[in-house]
C-alpha cells in the first residue's frame, strides 16, 4: 500500500497541500495485518478484508477461519446475529456470495435459506455475481458529482474498456457506481476493493489503473 | 499544519488530533490525558455521569439533536436484563464525512466516550456499528479496542472497579437505511435492515429485545472531555440551546472544503467565506444544504443570515441535521443534483412503506425526465403534491428526506426548473 506512486494520499482538498505520507495517513504500521482468525476473542465482530484473489471453490470455515467463526458466535447473544459477518467471511474467500454459500450459511446458523437470501439481497456490499480482482467503485452522489464524479466514471469505463457494472475479459476489474462513502470534502472519492483512494481527477485514473494492473501482476 | 485545512476559528475539542497517526496508539493517547475521563466517571454513580452530561447540553450529533443526558436517562435504573450500549458508526448521510475522520484519527477517544455512556446506562457490552464500506476504519477500531482489552480499559474489571464492559466492532454490509437507529438494531441482529414503528421506544425494547440506547460517534468522543471538564466548562461554547462544539464538514464548491469544529451558533456565511477561503474560482454563492442530503436546500440571501445552530436553521426554513454544508456555486445544477440525490433515497429505501418505495422511484423519473427536456410545468405540481404525501406518512423518515430538497428547490430555485422545461438554456454544467 505505501509504494502508490501518485500524489493524493487523500484528503487534501484539490490544493494537496499537506505533508504526511501515505503510511502516516493510513496509519499501515499501526494496522499491521489483522490476524484472519480474528484477534481477540471477546472483540471484533468481523475481520474485513477485501482480498484481491480469490477463489470461488474455496473451502468455508476451515482452518484460522473456523476459528473467527467460533470467536463470532461467542460475540453475540443470538445466533443469527452473526449473519452479516459470517456473509463477509463468506465473501472474502470466494469472492461473492452464491446462492450454494447462502445454503451453506443458513445450515451453519439454523435459518432457512429463503431468510439467507432476503437478507444478502437487502444489502449492496455482498455481490450476488462475482466481480473481478478489482471492484472499482466511483462515488457519484452529491458532493462528489458537484466536483466532477461523472468524469471521474467515465474515465474508469474508458481506460478499463468496459462498460458500468461488467466485468473486464481478463478479469480485473469490475467498474460500477457508488452511493456517498463519506468522504465527501475529497472528491471524487473512489472505493477499489477495500482501499478508498481520494481526490481523484479523470487524469488520475490511468496511473491508478496501472498500478492496480502492476498489483495483480505482482501476485502470480 | 498538516491536516488538510486548519482555521484560527476554530475550537479544537474533539479534532485535537485529526492529522496525528500518533494518537491512534494507546500509550499515546494516555500520555496526552486520555482515559482520564474513563477513570474518573467509575469513581461516580453511573447516574451522576449521566447528570454531568445531562448539565453539558450535549445534543445528539446525528442530525435529530436530541439531548444525550435525556436520553440516558431513560434506560431503566433497577433491571435484572443486560442493556446494550450501540455507537451508530454507519455514516452514510450524502455530505457527511466526520465520525469516519473520527475514527481513523482518535479511535480510542470514541472507546473511552462508549465506555463511559456504557457505564452511565449500566450497560455490559458495547456494540459499535461501524460501516461496512470503511475497511480502514474496522481495522484501526478492532486494533484499538484489543489494546484497550489489553491495558485493562475495557473487558472484565475496568481499572479494578469490578465494572464489566465489552465491545464488539460489527461491520455493517452497505445500506444506507442502517443508520436509522431501529434499523440499526434489526441490522445487528442478522436481519434485514427495515426500520419499525416506535414506540416501544430502545431504552424499553431495544435490540435483542433488551433496553437499549443508540448514540452517534461524535455525541459519543465529545463525553469523555465533558466528564473530565464540567458540564459547564462545555457550555463556554455554542448557544443556550445548542451548547458546545460541532464538526462542520464542508464539501462543495469551496476552496478549501474539510472537516472544521466550531461552536455552535457560527454564520454560516462566516464559515464559506473565511473559514473555507470562499467560494471556488471567485464564483458566487447559489445553494447551500447546511445538514446534509435530507434537508431543505438555501438560497443564497437566507444563506447570508443563517447560523449554525438547531435553532438558526428552523429559522430558515432548514436543519442543521449533522451539519454537512454541500455548497453550490453559479454554475452548479441544480435539478441534476436533486435528481441525484432523489435516485440515492430511491436506491436506498427499504422498501416496507409504499409512499417511499414508489414514491422515491417515481420523484426520480419525473426529475430525469425534467433533465431530458422533457418535462412540463404540471410536473412540478405533481412533485409537490407527491412529495407532500410522502413526508409523516411512513415509519421512519427516509421518505420525508426525499420531499426535503425536492420541495425546496421548486420553492426557491423555480427558475432551473422552467428553464429546462422552456428548453432555454441549462442553466448550469456541473
Amino acid at each position: 500500500m505505501s509504494d502508490v506512486p501518485f500524489r493524493n494520499p487523500g484528503w487534501a482538498g484539490n490544493t494537496g497541500e499537506f505533508d504526511l505520507t501515505e503510511e502516516q495517513v493510513r496509519g499501515d504500521d499501526f494496522i499491521g495485518q489483522r490476524p484472519l482468525h480474528g484477534g481477540h476473542s471477546s472483540v471484533s465482530g468481523t475481520m474485513p478484508y477485501m482480498l484481491v484473489e480469490r477463489n470461488p471453490q474455496a473451502g468455508l470455515f476451515e482452518g484460522e477461519y473456523q476459528e473467527r467463526l467460533e470467536k463470532i458466535l461467542t460475540r453475540y447473544p443470538k445466533k443469527r446475529a452473526a449473519l452479516l459477518p459470517v456473509l463477509g467471511m463468506v465473501q472474502e474467500l470466494r469472492g461473492y456470495v452464491s446462492p450454494e454459500s447462502m445454503d451453506r450459511v443458513a445450515e451453519l446458523l439454523d435459518l432457512s435459506p429463503a431468510y439467507v437470501r432476503g437478507v444478502t439481497t437487502f444489502y449492496t456490499m455482498y455481490n450476488k455475481r462475482p466481480v473481478g480482482r478489482h471492484l472499482v467503485q466511483v462515488c457519484t452522489n452529491i458532493s462528489c458529482n458537484l466536483c466532477g464524479a461523472d468524469e471521474v466514471l467515465a474515465a474508469f469505463l474508458r481506460y478499463t474498456d468496459i462498460e458500468l457494472g461488467a466485468t473486464s475479459e481478463d478479469g480485473d476489474f469490475t467498474v460500477i457506481e457508488a452511493e456517498c462513502l463519506a468522504a465527501c470534502g475529497f472528491p471524487t472519492c473512489v472505493q477499489i476493493n477495500s482501499r478508498y483512494f481520494e481526490n481523484v481527477t479523470p487524469a488520475d485514473v490511468p496511473k491508478i489503473i496501472e498500478h492496480l494492473r502492476a498489483q495483480v501482476a505482482g501476485s502470480d | 499544519m498538516a491536516y488538510p485545512y486548519v482555521s484560527d476559528l476554530e475550537v479544537r475539542v474533539i479534532s485535537k488530533y485529526f492529522g496525528d497517526p500518533g494518537q491512534r496508539r494507546i500509550d499515546t493517547y494516555v500520555e496526552r490525558g486520555g482515559y482520564k475521563g474513563l477513570q474518573k466517571a467509575l469513581g461516580l454513580e453511573p447516574d451522576a455521569v449521566t447528570e454531568e452530561v445531562k448539565a453539558s447540553g450535549l445534543r445528539g450529533r446525528g442530525g435529530a439533536g436530541f439531548p444525550t443526558g435525556v436520553k440516558w436517562s431513560f434506560m431503566p435504573k433497577e433491571s435484572i436484563r443486560p442493556h446494550y450500549l450501540l455507537c451508530n458508526a454507519d455514516e452514510s448521510e450524502p455530505g457527511t464525512f466526520k465520525d469516519r475522520e473520527l475514527m481513523r484519527w482518535d479511535p480510542h477517544q470514541l472507546i473511552e466516550g462508549c465506555l463511559i455512556g456504557a457505564y452511565a446506562i449500566r450497560a455490559q457490552h458495547i456494540y459499535i456499528y461501524c460501516r461496512g464500506e470503511f475497511f480502514e476504519v474496522n481495522q484501526i477500531l478492532a486494533r484499538a479496542v484489543e489494546d484497550a482489552y489489553a491495558k485493562g480499559y475495557a473487558g472484565e474489571d475496568i481499572l479494578g472497579t469490578g465494572t464489566t464492559i465489552d465491545i464488539t466492532v460489527h461491520q455493517g454490509a452497505g445500506a444506507y437505511i442502517c443508520g436509522e437507529e431501529t434499523g440499526l438494531m434489526r441490522s445487528l441482529e442478522g436481519e434485514r435492515g427495515e426500520p419499525r414503528v416506535k414506540p416501544p421506544f430502545p431504552a424499553a425494547v431495544g435490540v435483542f429485545g433488551m433496553p437499549s440506547t443508540i448514540n452517534n460517534v461524535e455525541t459519543l468522543a465529545a463525553v469523555p472531555h465533558i466528564i473530565l471538564n464540567g458540564g459547564e466548562w462545555y457550555r463556554q461554547w455554542g448557544t443556550e440551546k445548542s451548547p458546545g462544539t460541532k464538526l462542520f464538514c464542508v464539501s462543495g464548491h469551496v476552496q478549501k472544503p474539510g472537516n472544521y469544529e466550531l461552536p455552535l451558533g457560527f454564520p454560516l456565511i462566516d464559515l464559506i467565506e473565511h473559514v473555507c477561503g470562499g467560494i471556488r474560482d471567485g464564483n458566487e454563492l447559489k445553494a447551500v444544504i447546511p445538514g446534509g442530503s435530507s434537508v431543505p436546500l438555501i438560497n443564497a440571501e437566507d444563506s447570508s443570515i443563517c447560523t449554525l445552530d438547531y435553532e438558526g436553521c428552523v429559522e430558515v426554513g432548514t436543519m442543521l441535521g449533522c451539519a454537512s454544508v454541500i455548497v453550490m456555486d453559479h454554475k452548479a445544477d441544480i435539478v441534476k443534483q436533486v435528481r441525484r440525490m432523489v435516485d440515492f433515497y430511491a436506491h436506498e429505501s427499504c422498501g416496507q412503506c409504499t409512499q417511499c418505495r414508489e414514491g422515491s422511484a417515481w420523484t426520480a423519473r419525473i426529475l430525469r425526465r425534467i433533465e431530458e427536456g422533457q418535462g412540463t410545468e404540471e410536473d412540478l405540481d405533481t412533485l409537490m403534491e407527491m412529495t407532500q404525501q410522502m413526508v409523516g406518512t411512513t415509519i421512519c423518515v427516509l421518505s420525508d428526506s426525499v420531499a426535503a430538497p425536492v420541495q425546496s428547490s421548486i420553492k426557491k430555485f423555480k427558475d432551473d426548473y422552467l428553464a429546462l422545461i422552456r428548453g432555454g438554456e441549462r442553466v448550469g454544467a456541473a
